[in-house]
């Protein structure tokens, strides 16, 4: 080895801080709220072989993938990459892409003439043009529908910037200001990690700069394959079902066989569906990232390093054609969200037949929707309900949380305070609280859903994706139980409530909305569970006395206290 | 002591507890200043401040009767709040909420701090379900109270608080930020119903946006106030017993000092009592150096503080976490990292050196404390360096042993990575200065400056071992280590001010707001903060304020402040502009500005009388020693002169290679670099930028 264990430390160290600090930037600079407070981006360190080195600041589901944008860049642009050159890509297809919302800045960053890295920063942009506002078009076929295509671009040649090429950007955009105060960000991001890297490769010199890379991505290899190794060989199959096509009620499953041996996995998803014609298709780059989260998060040890070294210790074979790799024109844009937790979920699955305790019940789907109004007259809006989010699985120890964010960001993404909402929307909240006798019953029990009901006070068009309203989705591990369904109505004014799709796009008077949003799985037996916590739950209100009877078998008296 | 001169009386007394140590500070009315150290009474933390003062009195010649009679202003540091929040030793409290809207507080707007770490839970909520119970009531956005307050739902809540043993009562509705006068209602009520109960109203802590954060700052309140404020009463007495005269002032987190009596409002405030005098005591370098631009490391046991400060002062922020828990009151603006002398080594299964984030704490401690500690640490590796050497330390209260250091070192990290014992805690070290130079580098990068223009301020027991290392490193051309460095906190509490913060949300796009309304919404605040200082007895021509706005791009996330001398909108904008072009380095133009807050903060200035400076000398200063330590420029151990610290004079000048051993720190002078001693008796080190791969 030719680093020390001194020397690999500090070089570690140092990486993940540049893409800690180009995360700074964005937050600091970007206008978009999905960047700003959402933090919906990642930022990470590449090498010049085109794997991701370094990614302190990040989204789990953006970056396990990243290293299919970093090569397609050096295989289109291959003896055409210089300094001051800056690319922009997003299309899963032909750049590498997860999806087209998610677009990847690239910078290259050199050392007396050599290629050595690049600093990258991936962003979900507000809308990038398509069939419907804020760019996820549930009634989408083709990936024509879905927004504006970016094959690897070059934004920035030799240190100019290509106008023609940013006005193409912005004019396929239905927020073409915040967007350019956005890629603004983007670049300035990429243009800081660049600089700082700069420094430490100028100081240790183009050859040992790249062995560096190498040594930091061995290490990562390293402590994947002692964590591996502490499984037990074997094969493990198991599956996670979705309901739905978004048009019809089908079962689409995703399938993995799962093999241990040694210190390697083999993460097969062949006999998963077929692809299918709505938006819920994956790209490899998104399967991969999917697969990555899903282990990676299993193993759950804080020292494993998330990069591209903990990767080569993983096999993914996903078929083409299916669901999880499909075939050009199909449309991928929810792939981030779903297969992407179906993903995880298989390989939780699979995984925790290798080893129960560590079992993960699943988080609850998705089930919420959007409003937007793009009408002047009443004032343009765009509103995510993120008040109506799910509650997570819970695992050995801890219960699930409460009213969290997707599986797939796994609680990286903040919920908005009611308060903040009221002054941007119109619209007045009643309530948003926990959903009682929602959560998985279980030794550790489930995260409760929430119970969200809210006046929408202006017309609008609302966006449904609601995976996780037709069927229990958060489910139990180990003999835990299921979470609840979500459920999702509309009233109107007339008091007639109205019929609203799982998927799809309908616009409504002012309207009032409820959402109870999916509940978390349990883990274990709920009989086991500690009484002074099935007890709190009850003294809380989260359970009533008849679901602490028939679940749990509580049998005290309903008046005594703690 | 070495030093007998007759104190003049009336002194300041500024006293900060530690988690290993109580440091006492003196200034007396001629500039005269005696630092002492005694070990912190964990049990009841009061008895080491008794201590302190006892070894100050000694060391003066005077009773401790007289050392607290002649005091004019006794400023303490109390741990009292934070050590009741990480304990889990609160108060029992009770939540009352907008019915609806139960679970703001445990919902915790989802955030993990790690989240590939799914599996850890998080720390647990400090008021269960059951006791966060809902009123009927609701005021809108606008601030119209569209539910009215129902007497009968307070009535429920407080006899079922009561019967359920709660000790605190908070208060949390929605919108209060814009209308408080529901949240006022219920509290007047539950006083009415429950006279002698604490009852705290999130308004009351701070009018800001954001139903989770205002709840999470009212709660802490009542969860350490029935903790917090008998013991300050308790203290002030026994103070009172034995001699004080004056009022026992208190450190807030915002860096300014308050009375028992102001504290009582928000005891919460008290949350970084120590850390944050670091703040008052860094604009006393900054007169001594003349430069603003300081970025001060204090490194001490188990972590490193990081405080910048330039033109517009101090660093401040509107929140806070603590241990997992959000306080949204002001304070000075403290990046802490896990580096200190205690913070432990490993070599993980990869084989990489690792450093923190735990640490060995004062019990075991470092290896080399010989009390049970086996884990490696930055301490027993500067022993093995030279650095530090075999013996007794920090007044004599602790004693190192550089065998046990070499052992820990050697077993646990040199012999399985095959590297020698001496290289093994280079790295050691080097890692754990990375640590803060990226700490430096968070403060000042994320705020848009450029480290190398500052100078670093080198403090706390450790800091002055690596500034010049970290200076090196980060470009910066001077260290300053002040003759405090062992006691700045407790120097920064001698030398603070009176200070009231309020902050309060207010959402409007500036271009379509009157300044009239500016001016008046301002002048509300600014009242606020007069009436403060006015309840503790100020006179009012010693008040000063000074007003701001908050104003962002209309999307952006984080404000830019703005002082307000008049209320003319362009003025505004051009300030707005220019201060975003120097944060950011770019702006955007024209685009719409909104207005998302403002600020009044007053302050009363306790000026105190600098130190003389003394005649420059000219001379030839002998080491007291030439031992082998080792050196980072040379890789290897070299014969260095050891100078006593505390027998420079101003004017003296080293060079290095040198080490500078004074009662309360050693300061390392690495070769290239040369150390002066300034009319202060503080040392100023010119590090010249030589790059290493520790940048």
């Amino acid at each position: 080895m030719s680093f020390d264990a001194v020397q690999l430390a500090l070089i570690q160290k140092q990486l993940d801080h540049v893409s800690r600090q180009m995360g700074w930037v964005m937050v600091k600079t970007a206008r978009s709220p999905i960047f700003s407070q959402s933090h919906d981006f990642s930022c990470f360190v590449g090498s010049a072989e085109g794997e991701v080195v370094a990614q302190a600041d990040g989204l789990p589901i953006h970056t396990g993938g990243a290293g299919f944008a970093l090569r397609a860049v050096l295989n289109r642009f291959a003896g055409n990459i210089a300094p001051g050159d800056v690319f922009i890509l997003s299309d899963p297809y032909v750049a590498g892409g997860n999806h087209l919302p998610d677009w990847t800045i690239v910078r290259p960053v050199f050392c007396s003439g050599t290629l050595v890295a690049f600093t990258c920063n991936r962003a979900h942009q507000s809308d990038i043009g398509g069939g419907a506002v804020g760019s996820y078009n549930t009634s989408a076929t083709e990936i024509f529908h879905e927004g504006i295509r970016l094959p690897v671009l070059k934004l920035i040649e030799a240190g100019v910037t290509r106008q023609d090429v940013w006005e193409l950007l912005l004019l396929n955009s239905r927020y073409p200001e915040p967007m350019d105060g956005d890629l603004r960000a983007m670049l300035g991001a990429v243009a800081i990690g660049a600089q700082r890297l700069q420094k430490l490769f100028d100081e240790l010199g183009a050859d040992r700069s790249r062995l560096a890379l190498e040594a930091v991505l061995a290490h990562a290899d390293r402590m994947m394959r002692e964590a591996i190794g502490q499984l037990p060989d074997g094969v493990y199959e198991a599956e996670d079902v979705s309901d739905n096509d978004c048009f019809e009620a089908v079962s689409v499953p995703v399938k993995v066989k799962l093999t241990v041996r040694g210190n390697k996995i083999t993460l097969d998803f062949t006999g998963s569906h077929p692809q299918i014609k709505s938006f819920k298709n994956s790209s490899l780059a998104n399967t991969t990232s999917a697969a990555f989260v899903g282990v990676m998060s299993f193993l759950g040890s804080a020292a494993l390093p998330r990069n591209g070294g903990a990767l080569r210790a993983l096999e993914i074979i996903a078929p083409e054609g299916t669901v999880v790799n499909a075939r050009a024109p199909a449309p991928v844009t929810m792939c981030t969200m779903f297969p992407a937790a179906d993903i995880i979920n298989a390989c939780w699955r699979a995984l925790a037949q290798a080893d129960p305790q560590r079992a993960s019940g699943s988080w609850g789907k998705c089930s919420y929707c959007s409003t937007s109004n793009s009408d002047l007259s009443h004032g343009k809006f765009g509103i995510s309900h993120w008040f109506g989010s799910s509650g997570a699985g819970a695992v050995f120890g801890r219960d699930g949380f409460n009213v969290m964010s997707q599986v797939v960001s796994m609680g990286g993404l903040a919920l908005p305070n009611v308060e903040n909402y009221e002054q941007i929307y119109p619209i007045h909240v009643h309530s948003y609280e926990f959903r009682k006798n929602s959560a998985g019953a279980g030794q550790f029990r489930g995260g409760t859903g929430a119970t969200y009901v809210v006046d929408v006070m202006a017309p609008g068009s609302y966006n449904f994706t609601g995976e996780g309203i037709r069927t229990p989705s958060g489910l139990g591990v180990n003999g835990g139980c299921d979470g609840s369904k979500g459920e999702l109505f509309i009233k109107l004014d007339s008091g007639e409530v109205a019929d609203t799709p799982q998927y799809g796009e309908r616009d409504f008077p002012p309207a009032r909305l409820t959402i109870q949003s999916s509940a978390g799985g349990g883990w274990g037996d709920p009989r086991k569970r500690d009484r002074a916590a099935v007890h709190r739950d009850l003294d809380d209100g989260v359970i009533s006395l008849d679901h602490a009877r028939s679940l749990y078998g509580y049998a005290e008296q309903p008046d005594k206290r703690m | 002591m070495h030093d007998r001169a007759t104190l003049s009386p009336p002194w300041r007394l500024g006293i900060d507890i530690g988690g290993t140590f109580t440091d006492l500070v003196l200034i007396d009315a001629k500039g005269l200043l005696r630092q002492h150290k005694a070990s912190t009474t964990t049990n009841d933390p009061s008895e080491g401040v008794i201590d302190v003062l006892r070894l100050a009195a000694e060391a003066a010649g005077l009773s401790t009767a007289s050392l607290l009679g002649g005091c004019s202003h006794f400023v303490h540091g109390s741990t009292i709040a934070t050590n009741t929040l990480l304990e889990g030793k609160g108060a029992k409290v009770g939540l009352l909420v907008t019915e609806g809207f139960r679970d703001s507080l445990e919902i915790r707007r989802g955030i993990r701090s790690d989240p590939w770490d799914h599996r850890k839970p998080f720390p647990p909520v400090l008021v269960p379900r059951s006791l966060r119970l809902p009123i009927r009531e609701r005021t809108d956005k606008m601030g119209r109270g569209v539910v009215p307050l129902d007497d009968e739902s307070i009535r429920r809540a407080v006899s079922e608080m009561q019967s359920r043993g709660v000790e605190a009562v908070a208060i949390a509705f929605l919108n209060s930020f814009i209308s408080s006068q529901h949240e006022h209602e219920c509290k007047e009520m539950v006083r009415g119903l429950w006279p002698d109960v604490w009852v705290y109203a999130s308004s009351d802590m701070v009018r800001m946006v954001g139903e989770y954060e205002r709840t999470s700052t009212v709660v802490l309140n009542a969860y350490v106030a029935p903790r917090v404020v008998p013991y300050l009463r308790r203290l002030e007495s026994r103070l009172k017993e034995c001699g004080l005269k004056r009022p026992l002032l208190l450190m807030q987190s915002n860096g300014g000092v308050v009375s028992v009596q102001q504290v009582e409002q928000r005891p919460a405030s008290l949350m970084l009592s120590g850390p944050s005098a670091g703040a008052s005591a860094l604009m006393v370098c900054a007169k001594a150096i003349g430069s603003q631009d300081l970025i001060s490391i204090e490194i001490g046991g188990t972590s490193c503080d990081v405080i910048l400060t330039d033109e517009a002062g101090v660093g401040m922020t509107n929140s806070t976490e603590v241990n997992g828990y959000h306080l949204a009151l002001p304070a000075v603006d403290i990046h802490t990292v896990s580096a200190g002398g205690g913070t432990i080594a490993r070599r993980d299964q990869g084989g990489m050196l690792r450093a923190g984030p735990d640490g060995a704490g004062a019990l075991p401690g470092p290896a080399c404390y010989a009390r049970g500690g086996v884990d490696p640490t930055v301490t027993d590796a500067q022993l093995v360096l030279g650095r530090l050497q075999s013996g007794r330390y920090g007044g004599g209260l602790i004693s190192l042993d550089k065998k046990l250091a070499e052992d820990a070192i050697n077993n646990r990290i040199a012999a399985p990575s095959g590297l020698t014992t001496v290289h093994a805690a280079a790295g050691i070290v080097r890692l754990m200065e990375q640590e803060v130079i990226h700490a430096v580098e968070k403060v000042s990068v994320e705020r848009g400056f450029d480290p190398s223009r500052f100078t670093l301020v080198a403090v706390g027991g450790a800091g002055a071992m690596h500034g010049a290392s970290v200076a090196r490193a980060l470009g910066c051309r001077t260290v300053f280590v002040p003759r405090v460095a062992g006691v700045f906190c407790a120097f920064g509490m001698c030398t603070a001010d009176a200070r009231q913060d309020v902050v309060r949300s207010w959402l409007k796009p500036l271009a379509t707001t009157s300044a009239s309304d500016i001016g008046e919404f301002l002048n509300t605040l600014a009242e606020e903060t007069r009436q403060r200082f006015l309840d503790e007895g100020f006179a009012p021509e010693d008040i000063i304020i000074e007003r701001a706005l908050e104003l962002q791009y209309k999307g952006q996330q984080s404000s830019v402040i703005v002082q307000v001398q008049e209320t003319d909108i362009s003025a505004i904008r051009r300030a707005f502009l220019e201060q975003f072009r120097r944060l950011y380095a770019h702006d955007q133009g024209e685009d719409e500005i909104d207005i998302t807050g403002g600020r009044a903060v007053g302050s009363v200035r306790l000026g105190f009388t600098e130190q003389k400076s003394c005649e420059r000398t000219r001379r030839e200063i002998e080491p007291i020693e030439l031992r082998p330590v080792y050196s980072e420029d040379i890789g290897d151990f070299k014969k260095t002169p050891i100078f006593e610290g505390d027998a420079l004079q101003y004017g003296d000048t080293i060079d290095g290679p040198a080490l500078v051993e004074s009662s309360t720190t050693t300061v390392v002078v690495p070769e290239g670099c040369r150390l002066e001693v300034d009319s202060g008796s503080n040392f100023l080190i010119h590090a010249n930028h030589m790059p290493g791969m520790s940048s």
